[in-house]
């Protein structure tokens, strides 16, 4: 775990592409736990996202030549990361569950108390979503993706990304609200 | 408690989210070693085999293909100057009237000098015939006739005059020296006389330039032009099945 700190990350970048077995493993081993949570949030549950995890790597170290330093390389990481994660999402494509959760949340105007909530409140929170709302949530809010860029990316229409995003937000909102309700803020998933 | 703005509740998932870290609960770097490493392992030494394999069998086909084609030249060399004699015979008489002073420059030379020898056998009717034609024109009125044959009256003259003595002498030397005469002279002559053949089937032979194009070694190149200059089309027309035969074996 340690050993890890003796080499910056864009030794590990240039070892890598060189094709160096032991850089490529350190590499892994120092930003893989970032990873996994970057694939969490994509993901249904665990088993799903380190499946994720282990493509994205693979993905890594082939196209690492690609890399051609503009932003950081582990920006470049994390963006090979959820790209494969939103493949992976588009070949298992599910019908979006929308119709049956869309009455149930309609108007959470409660608020929160921000500081109670913590990472894993929240990942728990956004793997319950169905899987589309978790995809545009995931993608607007966290990566910064325009509707725009989101619609031609899954496939749906400008307005879809928009509207998906107000119900993902509606839902979630009630998801905590009821966690705060129930006392268990805390929760350490 | 009040209601919470979208931007507000954007950030809060952002700020929890930005430096998340969450440890893989399985060890999966064995599984993606396992990924990455066969691929580089196994298609490189495959490619050099099969670039090996190529340049083996090129190789070996052209070393086998000049050994076939070298045997012929020879013969070419040796029937040339006995078999001309017994054709021309009767017409040699009434040219070399008038031509027996410039014929015995020509067997003088061709004595002295043994190398030029098939140098005039292939390039006799440019070079040297030209001198002969201008005089037996003057000469003798029926000499268009004859023209066709004035070609193969220098080789008579020789006979005429010195066949007994030159037959011993060239045939034992022109046998020794063929090999080495063929291949030091063909490119002087070639160069001068010939260009335009050598174009000519380039140009005709595709397979040629197939070979040329995949074939990137030098040695191969020079041979096979060489070898296509002696025995000019019938060579080329040997090499396009021998070799495309060999190629899409292999691919």
């Amino acid at each position: 775990m340690k050993l890890t700190r003796s080499y910056t990350i864009n030794d590990l970048m240039e070892g890598c592409k060189a094709g160096d077995r032991k850089m490529q493993e350190l590499l892994y081993r120092q930003t893989s736990s970032k990873m996994l949570a970057v694939c969490m949030r994509y993901a249904k549950d665990r088993m799903e996202a380190e499946d994720v995890l282990q493509l994205g790597y693979i993905k890594i170290f082939q196209k690492i030549k690609e890399y051609r330093g503009d932003g950081s390389f582990e920006g470049w990481i994390r963006r090979v990361m959820v790209n494969t994660a939103i493949e992976s999402y588009r070949k298992n494509l599910r019908s979006l569950n929308v119709v049956e959760i869309d009455e149930a949340y309609e108007q959470p105007s409660t608020g929160f108390d921000f500081g109670t909530l913590g990472m894993q409140d929240l990942m728990k929170v956004i793997q319950k979503l169905a899987d589309g709302y978790r995809m545009v949530f995931n993608m607007y809010v966290i990566e910064g993706y325009s509707h725009k860029e989101i619609g031609e990316t899954l496939g749906i229409s400008e307005g879809a990304s928009k509207s998906q995003l107000s119900r993902a937000r509606a839902i979630l909102k009630e998801e905590i609200t009821k966690m705060e309700g129930f006392g268990y803020a805390t929760y350490t998933g | 408690m009040q209601p919470i703005q979208d931007k507000d509740f954007d950030q809060l998932f952002k700020d929890r989210f930005e430096d998340a870290e969450i440890t893989p609960s399985r060890d999966l770097w064995s599984n993606i070693e396992s990924e990455i490493e066969p691929k580089k392992k196994r298609i490189i030494p495959i490619y050099w085999l099969t670039a090996a394999a190529v340049l083996l069998i090129a190789t070996v086909g052209i070393l086998v293909y000049q050994q076939q084609h070298t045997a012929p030249k020879q013969y070419a060399n040796h029937v040339s100057p006995q078999t001309n004699p017994v054709t021309v015979e009767h017409l040699g008489r009434d040219a070399v009237r008038s031509t027996d002073e410039p014929a015995k420059n020509v067997v003088s030379t061709q004595v002295a000098k043994i190398k030029p020898i098939t140098t005039l056998v292939k390039a006799a009717v440019k070079e040297v015939v030209k001198p002969l034609e201008k005089q037996k024109t003057i000469s003798a009125p029926e000499t268009q006739k004859q023209e066709t044959m004035i070609a193969k009256v220098e080789e008579p003259k020789k006979d005429i005059r010195t066949k007994i003595e030159e037959a011993v002498f060239q045939t034992k030397q022109e046998s020794v020296l063929a090999s080495n005469v063929n291949e030091v002279v063909a490119d002087e002559v070639i160069d001068n006389n010939y260009a335009t053949d050598r174009k000519g089937i380039r140009n005709v032979g595709d397979v040629v330039n197939l070979i040329v194009n995949t074939m990137d070694k030098r040695k191969d190149k020079v041979i096979q032009f060489r070898t296509d200059d002696d025995d000019s089309s019938i060579s080329v027309v040997n090499i396009g099945p021998f070799r495309i035969g060999k190629k899409n074996r292999n691919k």
